[in-house]
């Protein structure tokens, strides 16, 4: 790393470790619960593993793009963060309020408002926080000896993302209004202006990674980021077919979902040219294929997957069922997932000095990860598919068909496993990293 | 070929474009919205029963509108196809419905949530959806002719509503409890009355709960199900 207050960003992307392995645990519950043995109901009911799942999920990647922007904004900015001892006491309170959270979902201190069910208490420290990292970053790259694009988009996802958390902060008596806001949050944070980070953070590796001309690989990324908000703001409308919203959303919002894997096609195309253009001669092969990686599952996942059931003809059979956790699950692990740990792949040993990425083992737990995940997503497929077709088309009962498809959440669950292997492999890689080193801050 | 500037002004140009395109829709949205979910119909048991739903996180597992978890039934139409009465049950006791199957939490409810909650769920349904959710297209004809069979038999209203979630005739209906078909043939009036005042006094450790029935609807289904041979 080029300064020593860059080593902050390790306290997050430690903590994106935990939480995630804490994610998975909850996911476990769910699977077995879904296969028939719910046998923790009396203890963590599947609603309380439900909203810990996804809002593990949200906090371990809002902390794992902190500690990317930490990293990245000064190396930019080409200074010294504006305050390390703010940023670690933002940290401290982000923990604080996640570990509170989660405490509280186990006694059903919740606001029942899927992937928003952080009580809101809690919500204005939240806020709070995010103030103080924006300010942070913001100062560093405001004062910095330069302004680059990397940082301008990295910046302004970070902060619209703050801005558009506010909208599920107001109360509203009707489950229609309340719907229509709670989406402007997940939807335009997830296909919207977390995609701006993702490709920001992408950007970032690309440049490090491949030796490209910094201005080629800015100048795509403006254009992706376009086409996100071409497609993605009015894409928000495949949320507002079935909910009591007018009937123009099923053409506006199928016209531009359908054109919302653009922005993802992009960002494989991008990746995938600009690492065969700069050829693969970065010592750190392993974060070049977990940001590959990245350009190519966001595209299946997010954008390919997510087309598979976003016309309103489709959606109107597959909407409220498994199909949606095949897509959900396939599109966070491609886009958002991946992106952060490309970014620890290539942080780590820049932060800490030492080369532990030649090994066989990063590079297995890239493998093993993925193909987990696409197990995953293929038994979700299965069971979504059979669901729809039982229950939706046929009419059978909810339950009939919940046990007919039992037997694929045993597949869930096996291919699972086969993540879990991975994403251990990962974070043992992570922790034989050690803790950053003043020896590793180049100059010193 | 294009330059920088021109892909930061295509960015740029797009985001405010569509922006502005996304408030005007919204604005309208809003103003079209109150009639869709008929707003006049929201009485204060049905805000009631919306904070219900929130502070018990029922989207936990069950979807609503289509949105929530996939874990247990989507509930948008569920006054529909339940009726409130064997909500009102079900809600006091869900294991007892469903014995032995995938368990709901014990919300321990009073009278007055039950029907907030109700009139919540009733509120939902009757919201312009655009059509969700849909009718099931493939049904087998068999399952509509049988319908319209047990039509011309002409079943209490309860039994339609509560008891079939559990027990099937002519194989249309739950499979928790016994088919009745032919009831009639096994069971006096007599025995079936005293089976349905009180279940565990007839068979103790039974599935079948005591539903608490008035004593007309009680007489109704009695001489229904007597008829069944």
């Amino acid at each position: 790393m080029k300064f020593r207050s860059q080593r902050v960003a390790y306290l997050f992307f430690a903590t994106s470790m935990l939480l995630f392995l804490l994610q998975i645990v909850f996911g476990f519950i769910m699977g077995f619960a879904h296969m028939g043995f719910d046998v923790l109901h009396d203890y963590i009911p599947f609603n309380a593993a439900r909203t810990s799942h996804l809002n593990l999920l949200v906090v371990w990647l809002l902390c794992g793009f902190m500690g990317a922007a930490y990293y990245i904004v000064p190396e930019e900015a080409d200074r010294e963060l504006y305050s390390e001892k703010l940023a670690v006491v933002q940290w401290a309170a982000l923990v604080i309020v996640a570990v509170t959270a989660l405490i509280g979902f186990q006694f059903g201190w919740w606001e029942g408002r899927k992937f928003l069910e952080i009580p809101r208490p809690l919500d204005y420290l939240v806020v709070i926080d995010v103030l103080l990292f924006i300010f942070n970053v913001g100062m560093t790259a405001w004062n910095g000896k330069r302004f680059t694009t990397t940082s301008i988009v990295l910046l302004l996802g970070l902060t619209a993302a703050a801005l558009l958390y506010l909208p599920g902060m107001i109360t509203f008596d009707s489950q229609v209004i309340d719907s229509y806001f709670r989406w402007w949050v997940v939807h335009l944070w997830v296909e919207g202006v977390w995609e701006l980070i993702m490709g920001a953070i992408m950007a970032f590796l690309l440049i490090k990674l491949t030796g490209i001309d910094r201005e080629v690989i800015e100048k795509w990324l403006y254009v992706i980021v376009g086409f996100t908000f071409l497609s993605g703001i009015l894409g928000t409308g495949h949320h507002y077919y079935y909910i009591g919203t007018p009937e123009y959303w099923l053409w506006i919002g199928g016209i531009f979902s359908a054109l919302e894997p653009l922005a993802f096609l992009g960002m494989a195309l991008y990746a995938v040219t600009m690492a065969r253009r700069g050829g693969m001669n970065h010592p750190n092969r392993v974060a070049l294929f977990w940001t590959v990686g990245c350009g190519v599952m966001s595209f299946v996942g997010a954008g390919f997957l997510g087309f598979a059931h976003t016309l309103p003809q489709v959606n109107l059979w597959t909407h409220g069922t498994i199909i949606t956790a095949m897509h959900g699950h396939m599109a966070f692990w491609g886009a958002y997932v991946m992106v952060v740990l490309a970014m620890i792949t290539y942080a780590l040993p820049q932060m800490t000095g030492r080369k532990l990425f030649d090994g066989w083992m990063p590079e297995w737990a890239f493998w093993i990860c993925n193909i987990g995940m696409l197990g995953m997503t293929g038994a979700f497929a299965v069971a979504g598919i059979a669901q729809v077709y039982m229950e939706r088309k046929i009419g059978m009962d909810f339950l009939a068909v919940q046990e007919a498809v039992e037997v694929h959440f045993g597949g869930v669950v096996l291919a699972a496993c086969l993540l879990t292997v991975g994403v251990l492999m990962f974070v043992f890689n992570f922790i034989q990293y050690g803790l950053p080193n003043d020896e590793a801050v180049a100059g010193s | 070929m294009l330059s920088k500037s021109q892909a930061r002004w295509f960015f740029i140009g797009g985001t405010v474009f569509f922006s502005a395109i996304f408030i005007f829709l919204t604005i309208d949205t809003l103003r079209e919205i109150p009639a869709r979910q008929n707003s006049d119909q929201m009485t204060a048991s049905v805000v009631r029963g919306k904070m219900i739903w929130d502070e018990s996180n029922c989207m936990g597992c069950h979807t609503i509108l289509g949105e929530g978890a996939y874990y247990a039934p989507e509930l948008t139409k569920v006054v529909d196809r339940r009726g409130a009465a064997w909500i009102a049950i079900f809600l006091k006791d869900p294991q007892a419905m469903f014995p032995g199957k995938r368990r709901m939490v014990q919300y321990d409810f009073d009278e007055g949530q039950i029907q907030d909650v109700i009139a919540f769920l009733d509120w939902i349904g009757k919201i312009d959806t655009n059509g969700f959710p849909p009718e099931p297209d493939l049904a087998p004809a068999t399952l509509v002719s049988l319908r319209a069979e047990q039509a011309a038999v002409a079943p209490p209203q309860y039994f339609s509503t509560v008891c079939i979630a559990c027990h099937s005739v002519a194989d249309n209906g739950g499979t928790v409890g016994p088919a009745l078909d032919g009831v009639g043939n096994r069971m006096t009036s007599a025995e079936l009355d005293r089976w349905l005042s009180d279940p565990q006094a007839v068979k103790p450790g039974t599935a079948m709960p005591n539903l608490g029935l008035a004593e007309p609807t009680r007489a109704e289904l009695v001489a229904w199900l007597a008829g069944l041979k």
